[in-house]
């Protein structure tokens, strides 16, 4: 390895922590919003789902939520940035390899999606007392959706253009399949053919490996959804490796 | 072409002629489809090459996140250096720069001059056995020029190999040991300034490069 790593992959947390307004408290803030409105206040009339209380319920998709749009949100921005002012030839001409330019790259968005999970859990856990009944599935489902949400955003930041290339992918990309992932009900209620639709939208499997994790429950067996999660990641993994071993974006 | 160790070698040609291609080829900031580039002996795309050079690019591309110490101690990393020698390093840049006073600047925030100045430091953190500088003195005061060329002129007198572009005749002439004119992408006169000017029998470097253009044109 490469003593670049290290300094490029902090340099990237760096980055994170002084915007920590931009990248930590506002997300974390709109989550804790969405928690206590949704869940809190529709607790009353929404009793439960699937034998969870709804409070409850919601936790595991709002976090994996504001965790994946962060991890994308950074790295896209981040290399888009560097290519847009061109001070990603300094690391494009340092002694590193392509593999270690990407990981670096990614760290910084994975790190961000981590501080805003541990930030969220640190308030919902206790106000709506949700469990987390499988640490080990939920750490799997949280560790696949950051590689593959960080992979995303560095392939985004690379081909994007512009600013509004890389909002669209999250505006109406990330964000509309997210909300119609499961995250606020059970896609067992949802009539024909929504429900099947449902199960085409990878971020359902997403939602659902992570709800495993903290509930013990879920629409479709935990085994597919990692598996299915880990398939998306690795392409994606593929994808962003392609682009920097051979340069095609980041090099006329 | 071939740039001898310890050489202060001139590029200078046209816009579009193919300067900043062949630094950006040697620098692997573009992909190259054919023929081949070594530095010190070493293919350019291996990282041992690429830790032998340094590059000062011709536009101002500088990290806007970081202020000027980070700046000079992340690129020191990203070369190799560890943290005690990138900090010392990076202490000493500013020195030699007078950036002292700015350490805790954010690039975005500097001026004109002192950007110029940490594009130079940075590409020295590493202590590079080559140096290119692309245009360095463009766009910049006749004041800040003269110090541009004592500082690479000291870097030179220290072993460093320089490769150099410029528009300005006359920067050429005052600081390079031999000098290379490019048009679209070909050599088409390289020798020291006398002899250039002795090959042309011209009066002056601006004739021999009016000459030397108008000859490959025709």
């Amino acid at each position: 390895m490469s003593a670049g790593l290290p300094w490029l992959a902090s340099r990237e947390v760096l980055r994170v922590l002084k915007l920590w307004t931009q990248t930590i408290l506002a997300p974390v803030a709109a989550q804790l919003l969405f928690i206590l409105v949704f869940g809190l206040a529709l607790s009353g009339r929404i009793r439960s789902v699937e034998g969870v209380p709804y409070d409850q319920f919601i936790v595991p998709g709002l976090t994996i939520m504001a965790m994946v749009q962060a991890a994308y949100a950074n790295n896209s921005s981040s290399v888009f940035q560097a290519r847009f002012d061109r001070y990603i030839n300094d690391i494009l001409a340092a002694p590193m390899r392509p593999w270690e330019i990407n990981l670096g790259l990614s760290l910084g968005g994975a790190v961000r999606a981590l501080l805003i999970g541990v930030a969220l859990l640190a308030v919902a856990l206790p106000v709506t007392g949700a469990p987390v009944h499988e640490p080990l599935a939920l750490a799997l489902a949280m560790l696949l959706a950051l590689v593959l949400f960080s992979a995303l955003g560095v392939v985004v930041g690379i081909y994007a253009d512009t600013w509004d290339h890389a909002g669209f992918v999250n505006n109406l990309l990330i964000l509309p399949l997210t909300f119609l992932g499961g995250v606020f009900y059970s896609v067992d209620v949802l009539p024909s053919p929504w429900h099947e639709l449902s199960h085409a939208n990878p971020i359902f499997y997403i939602v659902q490996a992570v709800r495993y994790g903290f509930l013990g429950t879920s629409d479709v067996s935990v085994v597919l959804a990692l598996g299915v999660t880990g398939a998306l990641a690795a392409v994606m993994v593929a994808w962003s490796s392609w682009l920097f071993a051979t340069g095609r974006r980041l090099k006329p | 072409m071939s740039v001898a160790d310890g050489d202060f070698f001139g590029l200078l040609g046209p816009n579009g002629a193919g300067k900043t291609t062949l630094i950006s080829a040697v620098c692997n900031l573009i992909r190259v489809t054919a023929g081949e580039i070594s530095v010190f002996g070493h293919p350019h795309g291996e990282l041992a090459a690429r830790r032998l050079v340094g590059l000062a690019e011709q536009d101002v591309n500088l990290d806007r996140f970081l202020d000027v110490e980070e700046t000079l101690r992340y690129h020191g990393g990203y070369y190799g250096l560890d943290r005690a020698r990138a900090r010392a390093r990076a202490r000493e840049m500013m020195d030699v720069f007078d950036l002292r006073a700015k350490a805790q600047v954010r690039a975005p925030k500097l001026s004109g001059g002192m950007r110029r100045r940490l594009l130079l430091a940075r590409a020295l953190m590493h202590e590079p056995r080559l140096v290119i500088l692309d245009e360095p003195t463009a766009g910049v005061d006749f004041e800040l020029r003269l110090e541009l060329w004592r500082y690479i002129r000291r870097l030179h007198a220290q072993g460093t190999t320089i490769l150099l572009t410029t528009h300005y005749l006359e920067e050429a002439e005052e600081l390079c040991e031999e000098i290379a004119l490019i048009r679209s992408g070909r050599v088409i006169a390289r020798d020291t300034a006398d002899g250039l000017r002795a090959a042309y029998d011209a009066g002056s470097l601006a004739d021999v490069y009016v000459k030397a253009m108008g000859a490959a044109a025709a």
